[in-house]
């Protein structure tokens, strides 16, 4: 294995680096999934038929909360993966740990929703708005959930083997998922919240 | 302590809040839907290239060009997915 020192650990391979260019391929294909997605969205907001409307149910105060922890924990993996490029493996645990609780507490707060949500009388099969809403948010949500094991597994490989050319690779790779989250729920924040409340 | 925040990703934190703040003026002021719209685009696409510039570190290898290569076809498909259907399904050119 022909290890480049030059450059950060994550891409010091070959195989490092076309793991990262796949996994950015990935993500172009996660952005036309979460496009038909957003297209279902627009085409049913307003086919609501006898259940609530989305002015009616969304409230204000727990979507600002959800985009604040969202946008501070794609921070804070920034922050450990710079911490992991300094080699200082305990900071970059404490930055991928805090990630974590904000992800899981991003996670809390949209199942609370979820809740007030049905509460109000919108529930998966209410209307044809209700059912793209849930599925819409249920797609980022179940994306988050995943992202919470990957992260744990990859703190447990970190804390096991190290900083290796492998662990820094994969960590950097769960990074750019976790961005990518954070990009897809600033466009449900924008377009299904505050368009909805506007 | 210093070397763990990094001016650049500290700035790219307070752009976010700032412009999400900006974002939420739609909700607050009674704003004309085109407004609001408008509105909800910039702030929405200037906190995606924020995302890919400072924090995924989209430019700095060397295979930026693919990358972004692949980013724009996934953002064009997923465009063409979003207006085609709002064109042919809500607005009602058919």
């Amino acid at each position: 294995m022909k290890i480049d020192q030059t450059l950060p650990l994550e891409y010091s391979t070959e195989q490092n680096r076309l793991n990262i260019l796949g996994f950015w391929i990935f993500l172009g294909a996660e952005i036309a999934l979460f496009g038909t997605l957003f297209a279902s969205y627009f085409t049913l907001v307003n086919r609501t038929g006898s259940g609530p409307t989305a002015a009616e149910i969304f409230e204000i105060m727990p979507v600002i909360i959800e985009t604040v922890l969202l946008l501070i924990s794609s921070f804070t993996i920034g922050l450990g993966i710079h911490a992991m490029r300094l080699g200082r493996k305990r900071a970059m645990l404490i930055f991928f740990g805090s990630t974590l609780l904000l992800g899981l507490s991003f996670l809390a707060v949209e199942i609370y929703d979820f809740i007030v949500y049905i509460h109000e009388g919108a529930t998966l099969q209410t209307s044809g708005f209700t059912a793209i809403l849930f599925t819409l948010l249920g797609t980022h949500g179940a994306h988050i959930i995943f992202g919470l094991f990957w992260g744990l597994l990859i703190m447990y490989q970190i804390i096991k083997n190290g900083l290796t050319p492998e662990t820094t690779n994969k960590a950097f790779i769960f990074s750019l998922y976790w961005h990518f989250l954070d990009v897809i729920w600033i466009f449900i924040f924008s377009f299904v919240f505050l368009k909805g409340m506007m | 302590m210093r070397a763990l925040f990094p001016l650049k990703q500290v700035m790219g934190l307070i752009c976010s809040l700032t412009l999400t703040a900006a974002a939420l003026t739609v909700y607050f002021f009674d704003l004309s839907f085109e407004a609001g719209s408008s509105v909800l685009l910039i702030t929405a696409f200037l906190q995606a290239i924020i995302q890919l510039t400072v924090f995924m570190h989209a430019g700095e290898g060397e295979d930026k060009k693919i990358i972004y290569t692949g980013i724009y076809y996934g953002a064009f498909v997923a465009l063409v997915t979003v207006f085609g259907s709002l064109l042919a399904l809500v607005w009602g050119y058919y």
